[in-house]
């Protein structure tokens, strides 16, 4: 049967118009076989511009339509949606990218509109192979996944569970509270970070909607959006919490004592701790890892002096397998390791430490009870350096992005270093300060005005030490001079990174990572918390770093995302997806392994596509030697038809 | 070197045994020194199998028509075939089970090691020897040959008229087999890609030129892709002639078969042909070297095929035929693959 066809092509303002000669395209594509209507309008997306497509689709009785304009990833929903309602089937509304592949790219006129012209052909030669398809349905799991048990995975947890959905909260370290829980004050407001923190873990480990697995870790994950599986691994602690009662006589006996997580090394622990007192879940778990052995019992201490007998060494690994519709990704983030930032001896001096060592000098619950002392001889120092961009901004040796929070911890630091020690002397150098945020230049002015701290604007050459002092060289470009300071002290200010174990991690969730291995978003400005795979969102640090109203922001933003799925009765799932020519397909199996959504298998050796993971993506298609494969409305046939016509003419 | 004796004596336990349906190997060809196929079903029909450097055939191309044969019979004897194979041979085996064209049960491997020789290039024998005099070639000593001719026996250091894809060869041992006769030696007659440099080294222009000629010879007989052990599949997607119906081919199938290459032997067609069959190959062409043997009109269609083995070993650290569970070459990727031919 003869298809009617309609062709509309769009000014787009002079985006189109001043490059591309629009009404020669639409005369031009009026003479084309099978075209019965053809006009140009100045914004076909506008409401005038889809009622115009509307009308012609109903007066002309179009059966297809071919819309010139931007590119499909803008407006084919809003084209599709308006075939829709003119009653046609949505597949049968096309789009030829006359803008981002034409307008945009050429200067020349009459060449530019000579491209239009087979664009806009090629589209109609495609859109007449069309095959009309709706769209695959799905039911929804209506529980939520949310990984990482920092202040954004908190959040996104608690946002979900007072939504009404079930959400598993999954943290891999013995309690939840990421940094945040170990930082003391936080800018700009200086409010105690632990009591703003600690609510919202007692509430996360109270709520009934949140089942809270710590110590565990995501061991597979398969599935789609709105279906996925997921295998934890949740990892014995050896302590059974409901038993537990806090005594701490178990630490008093243990033998062994490895550097404390909690507090960066800066004191020790025993193999059997609690990571800080108000952990969540309160209980002990045993270090496997440092303890004498159980397989067999070399010590055993700890449980013999257990006396309500909490501590289990039969305990097992155990595997959960949880089903949820919707993933939200809360890496967090790592600073930047010691062994990359040896030049200003971080790890060789001991009192050269990182922002995060400083936080728990400065804490009061920290190893010094919120004393500042120096690692080295518990001495107060009188002096401290500050450096800024330490591994951030820095391209051609590490990280070249800018670490974002680092400017106003460091005045925070700063700050609260000044007020620790009345006579002391802190130093910041700095390349510049970049205190975007609300309140946040304010902070920093304070610092410098009120509290005295001395900013340098300058990189500084060498650290080292020279008896009890640590001989900071540097430079102020301001003045020129350079800079020699005997401090008793220096922070770092470290790059922030990804959390270690992020990437596979990502892997697992097929999460596609940044150029800096941190999770990458959709879009980077609209579709910021969500990632390349439907139904994974983004919170926090993980993300890129952000300072914790951001991350609480997104994570809060993440929770919603989830929402939108979990709310549906049904997910709708685009049919444009691949199909087997059980004829030629030898069984080859090579579709199954290049397959990034594992949506093909091998049945009675031929291939068959799970027509819900299949995202349409036509890389299987593309590996076919025998071409036994193919995706809805992009068949090599129509790719044939596209080329000729491009080709040809 | 391996004796025609030890696999004469080999094959007659095994079609003793009854392990398998019948044998395909090496027999003199009664009119010419050159070996042709054997098919060997009896016991007394073992004495025919020869083992000498004229056994230049990829035997495992028969394979596929067995599997062909078996699929067409009602009731199909499904014991395998035994098949005699060189290194190069084996590494086809490979591919196939990689491609899960066959399964390993079907054949029944004879590994035969080339040790340090190979077999001969007819192209190389006929510059240096009238062919009609020959009349039959045997390993010698010493990596040598010996040839007989109506005058008596010549001696020639085997690399004189050893086939190219030999003297590059490094894996003259099969890698894949259920007995191995002769031994495994370590041997690398000169580079792996020693033949492409002559190509690498000239332009562009050049190489267009030097392929615009050797292609517009093709004739379009199909030869390269009759004999090939990876050209397997019912319906070629550079043959706008046939169509593979089977019982289950849809009428839309049918309407959507497009013609990507002409059939007419002319320059774009030929290239178009030509290309497409070595990119399907990239990954999956084990060097046997019978495209370019078989060829009627001698386009090195070898060089193509070793360019693109040369890509895949030194791009991505792949060797086709190697491993039968690994994917395949286009069907995997490594983070820290190479992205610089990425405009």
């Amino acid at each position: 049967m003869r298809k009617r066809i309609g062709f509309f092509i769009c000014h787009c303002g002079i985006n189109i118009a001043g490059t591309v000669d629009v009404s020669k395209v639409s005369e031009e594509l009026s003479k084309y076989p099978g075209v019965i209507h053809s006009e140009d309008y100045i914004y076909m997306c506008s409401d005038p511009g889809q009622s115009r497509m509307i009308e012609a689709i109903k007066e002309k009785k179009l059966d297809k339509v071919v819309i010139a304009c931007c590119s499909p990833t803008l407006h084919e929903t809003t084209f599709r949606n308006a075939a829709k309602v003119a009653g046609i089937n949505s597949f049968q509304c096309e789009i030829a990218n006359v803008r981002e592949q034409c307008s945009w790219v050429h200067k020349d006129m009459k060449k530019a509109t000579t491209k239009a012209i087979k664009i806009s052909k090629a589209a109609i030669e495609r859109a007449r192979l069309n095959e009309s398809l709706e769209p695959i349905s799905v039911p929804v799991t209506r529980r939520a996944l949310v990984i990482g048990g920092g202040i954004s995975g908190i959040q996104s947890a608690l946002d979900l569970a007072n939504s009404g959905y079930e959400v598993i909260l999954v943290e891999r370290s013995p309690s939840i509270g990421g940094h945040m829980i170990q930082l003391s004050e936080t800018f700009p407001t200086l409010d105690c970070s632990q009591c703003i923190m600690t609510p919202k873990m007692v509430e996360v480990s109270k709520h009934p909607k949140i089942k809270l697995l710590t110590y565990s870790e995501i061991q597979e994950v398969a599935g789609y959006i709105g279906n996925f599986k997921v295998k934890i691994l949740k990892k014995p602690t050896y302590v059974n919490p409901d038993k537990c009662t806090l005594c701490d006589e178990c630490t008093k006996v243990c033998p062994v004592a490895v550097p404390n997580e909690f507090e960066l090394g800066l004191t020790r622990r025993r193999a059997i701790y609690i990571p800080f007192p108000q952990a969540i879940p309160a209980t002990y778990t045993l270090d496997i890892n440092n303890c004498p052995g159980l397989f067999p019992i070399a010590c055993g201490k700890c449980a013999d002096v257990c006396e309500p007998g909490a501590i289990d060494f039969d305990m097992k690994p155990e595997i959960l397998e949880e089903e949820v519709g919707s993933i939200i990704v809360s890496t967090g983030y790592d600073l930047y390791g010691k062994e990359e930032m040896a030049e200003y001896g971080y790890g060789k001096y001991e009192d050269v430490l990182d922002g995060l060592q400083f936080e728990r000098l400065l804490s009061a619950s920290g190893p010094t009870m919120g004393k500042i002392l120096r690692p080295s001889d518990h001495k107060e120092p009188k002096e401290v350096v500050f450096i800024q961009c330490v591994g951030s901004r820095d391209p051609e040796l590490h990280c070249a992005y800018c670490s974002k929070i680092c400017c106003m911890y460091t005045a925070k630091h700063a700050m609260l270093y000044k007020h620790h020690v009345y006579d002391g002397q802190p130093y910041v150098f700095y390349i510049d300060i970049r205190s975007g945020g609300k309140d946040y230049e304010e902070f920093v002015q304070r610092a410098i005005e009120e509290d005295g701290v001395i900013y340098l604007r300058g990189k500084v050459s060498k650290i080292f030490q020279e008896g009890d002092k640590i001989k900071v060289w540097g430079v102020d470009t301001l003045s020129g001079k350079d800079i020699e300071i005997d401090a008793d002290m220096v922070v770092l200010a470290m790059a922030m990174r990804p959390s270690e174990g992020a990437s596979e991690l990502a892997k697992k969730l097929k999460i596609a990572l940044d150029k800096d291995g941190f999770l990458a978003e959709a879009h980077p400005k609209l579709r910021p918390v969500e990632s390349l795979t439907s139904g994974m969102f983004l919170a926090g640090a993980a993300q890129a770093p952000k300072d914790i109203p951001e991350a609480v922001a997104q994570a809060s933003g993440a929770a919603v995302k989830a929402v939108n799925i979990l709310s549906q009765d049904r997910l709708y799932h685009s049919p444009t997806i691949a199909t087997v020519n059980l004829t030629l397909c030898t069984g080859c199996g090579m579709c199954v392994d290049v397959c990034a959504y594992e949506a093909i298998k091998l049945e009675e050796g031929k291939a068959v596509v799970n027509e819900v993971l299949c995202e349409g993506c036509g890389t299987c298609s593309a590996t076919c030697l025998r071409a036994a494969i193919k995706v809805k409305n992009v068949t090599p046939l129509q790719v044939h038809e596209m080329i000729k016509v491009a080709l040809g003419g | 070197m391996v004796k025609p004796d030890d696999i004469k004596k080999e094959c007659k336990s095994i079609l003793e045994e009854g392990k398998v349906k019948y044998i395909v190997g090496y027999k003199r060809n009664n009119n010419s020194y050159m070996s042709i196929p054997a098919f060997i079903e009896k016991i007394e029909e073992t004495d025919q199998l020869i083992w000498d450097p004229t056994c230049v055939y990829n035997l495992v191309r028969f394979i596929r028509d067995e599997k062909l044969r078996k699929e067409r019979h009602k009731n199909p004897d499904t014991r395998p075939i035994g098949v005699i194979v060189k290194g190069c041979d084996s590494r086809a085996i490979n591919v196939l089970l990689q491609e899960k064209f066959i399964k390993r049960e079907d054949v029944y491997i004879i590994g035969v090691a080339c040790e340090k020789s190979g077999v001969i290039e007819k192209k190389k024998l006929r510059k240096k020897f009238n062919e009609k005099n020959i009349k039959q070639i045997e390993f010698g000593k010493d990596n040598n040959f010996i040839i007989a001719t109506e005058k008596g026996k010549t001696t020639i250091s085997a690399e004189e008229i050893l086939a190219e894809r030999c003297i590059e060869c490094n894996n003259n041992t099969p890698v894949i087999y259920d007995v191995l006769l002769g031994e495994k030696v370590e041997r690398s007659l000169s580079e792996h890609f020693r033949s492409l440099e002559k190509f690498e080294s000239i332009s562009t222009e050049e190489k267009w030129n030097f392929w615009k000629k050797e292609l517009d010879k093709c004739i379009r007989c199909y030869a390269c892709r009759s004999v090939c052990p990876m050209c397997y599949c019912d319906e070629c997607v550079a043959d706008s002639i046939s169509l593979a119906v089977k019982p289950d081919t849809t009428a839309e199938e049918k309407a959507q078969k497009i013609r990507w290459v002409e059939k007419s032997p002319v320059s774009s067609e030929n290239f178009s042909y030509h290309l497409i069959r070595a990119l399907h190959l990239a990954g999956r062409c084990i060097d046997c070297g019978e495209c370019e043997r078989v060829c009627p009109v001698d386009i090195p269609l070898r060089y193509l095929n070793k360019k693109m083995e040369k890509e895949a070993s030194e791009q991505f650290g792949y060797t086709a035929g190697l491993d039968p569970e690994k994917p395949a070459l286009v069907s995997d990727f490594k983070d820290d693959d190479p992205q610089d031919f990425i405009i």
